[in-house]
């Protein structure tokens, strides 16, 4: 219960952000940035979908969290942390082919890997886990 | 690894939601489990094997068994 109300209140806040910076920025915003909007928008909305499941558990008296999940969670954060790395040389490939200046490189390097995180972890939890 | 969760909570009239309960696991769990696509731990196998009143081996059919046959 205890970490789906804080699995709410960080999707709030990056959200709250979010809406913030395109408040403020609005006018001078390019397609780059309008494209992380989305990505922050729809990692936004899985982070709802993750907190409103495991209150929905905690709601039927089923544990939040079980063996599945944990190791869902383990195979994800091992997959997306591998990929990440050749998200990240790819990154660096292409910084001195096109105009990117460091900042839309960390942020489109940070979104990937949410992304990448988020896709791991629908499609193994749709597979299921298997050993050997 | 193969299973037969689904037979024994058909013949001990438990729903998966309940089966979920008696064992503190959640529902998909036991969903994943019917359709074979998560191996438990052991502790769950023998949480699982005590509710049904059987051996592990009895509800759970390993492999080897399954080539033999």
């Amino acid at each position: 219960m205890k970490r789906s109300i804080i699995v709410f209140l960080v999707a709030c806040l990056v959200l709250l952000s979010a809406g913030l910076w395109i408040f403020i920025s609005f006018t001078e915003m390019n397609p780059m940035d309008l494209l992380h909007f989305a990505i922050i928008i729809i990692l936004v909305a899985f982070a709802f979908f993750v907190g409103f499941k495991r209150l929905s558990n905690a709601r039927r008296g089923e544990p939040a969290e079980d063996e599945l999940s944990k190791k869902v969670l383990q195979k994800t954060a091992a997959i997306s942390y591998y990929i990440s790395l050749y998200i990240w040389v790819f990154m660096i490939f292409i910084r001195d082919r096109i105009e990117f200046d460091t900042e839309q490189l960390l942020g489109t390097g940070v979104l990937a890997m949410a992304i990448t995180f988020a896709i791991s972890w629908v499609v193994i939890n749709f597979r299921g886990i298997k050993n050997g | 690894m193969d299973n037969r969760i689904k037979e024994y909570r058909a013949r001990y009239n438990l729903t998966q939601e309940e089966l979920a309960k008696k064992v503190n696991v959640r529902r998909e769990t036991i969903v994943f489990l019917e359709k074979n696509r998560y191996n438990p731990s052991l502790k769950l196998a023998h949480d699982l094997a005590s509710i049904f009143s059987v051996t592990i081996e009895e509800l759970f059919i390993f492999e080897d068994k399954i080539n033999n046959k």
